[in-house]
């Protein structure tokens, strides 16, 4: 699989777990969207099946950082993780075609398109 | 925060092209990202829908996400030309929609502050009947900002 296409997995697993996240928030909830418990399991089935898609050690890495941090992936801004806020090594500041994790907290590293 | 400073005249399209739900919300975000982003964007958004309709009833809908795509809170809005199918709470059709994209770290949580500052406003709108109100772009952010400002008084 290439690097593209596991990118573009985990980033829509990401932005799926951010939506399961908010559905749990009370605030989501007084606001007035109603979410179905048997539309939430649906999702919940989407996001395992993405992940089934992943390379096991990938989708590791992610399971195991989204149990630690609740989000797995943090954009990188400035030179920085924006998961811990350490400045990232100038090695790590050009873009690499590889999945990469900060240094520090372990996050998977995303760098938005300018 | 206040939800006029949000809105930008270059994403308010008051004479969009009514169609199939999909393509009204992929239209909007294309007023946000482009290519990948955009793609990305829409398909969260799409799953969302799936779990539940975003129109909250009487001509309005919120699609809303959060995507690693945006590094800010992104707003668009679009008022169909006709009412289009939405699959709304009420089952009526929608012609004035509010599209919001945080980005996943949001310090203070302003992605919920303002999802649900826009349903307040929003049925102030329908209230008061002010959806087809606007002629612009400029003319809709005042009419928002009017809407906010009173909504604060009255509290």
């Amino acid at each position: 699989m290439s690097t593209e296409i596991v990118e573009m997995h985990l980033k829509l697993l990401f932005d799926l777990d951010n939506l399961l996240n908010d559905m749990d928030e009370p605030t989501y909830k007084k606001i007035g969207f109603k979410v179905e418990e048997q539309e939430k399991q649906s999702l919940i089935k989407t996001r395992t099946d993405l992940l089934k898609k992943l390379p096991r050690e990938t989708a590791d890495i992610y399971e195991r950082l989204r149990k630690r941090y609740q989000r797995a992936i943090a954009p990188v801004d400035n030179g920085f993780c924006f998961g811990c806020f350490q400045r990232l090594p100038t090695q790590l500041l050009a873009r690499s075609e590889k999945i990469i994790t900060c240094p520090n907290c372990g996050r998977i590293l995303y760098w938005r398109k300018k | 925060m206040n939800l006029a400073s949000l809105l930008s005249k270059d994403r308010i399209t008051l004479s969009l092209k009514p169609g199939k739900k999909n393509k009204v919300i992929e239209d909007l975000v294309y007023t946000i990202k482009q290519g990948v982003d955009a793609e990305l964007i829409l398909s969260t958004l799409l799953k969302r829908e799936e779990l539940g309709s975003t129109g909250i009833g009487k001509a309005i809908a919120i699609p809303h996400c959060r995507s690693l795509a945006v590094d800010k809170l992104e707003i668009a809005v679009g008022r169909t030309t006709k009412p289009i199918k939405f699959n709304a709470i009420d089952k009526k059709p929608v012609s004035l929609i509010f599209l919001i994209i945080a980005p996943p770290q949001d310090p203070g949580n302003q992605y919920l502050i303002t999802l649900g500052k826009i349903v307040q406003i929003a049925k102030e709108l329908i209230k008061k009947k002010l959806i087809g109100k606007s002629q612009t772009p400029e003319e809709f952010i005042t009419l928002i900002d009017q809407v906010e400002k009173g909504l604060k008084k009255g509290k």
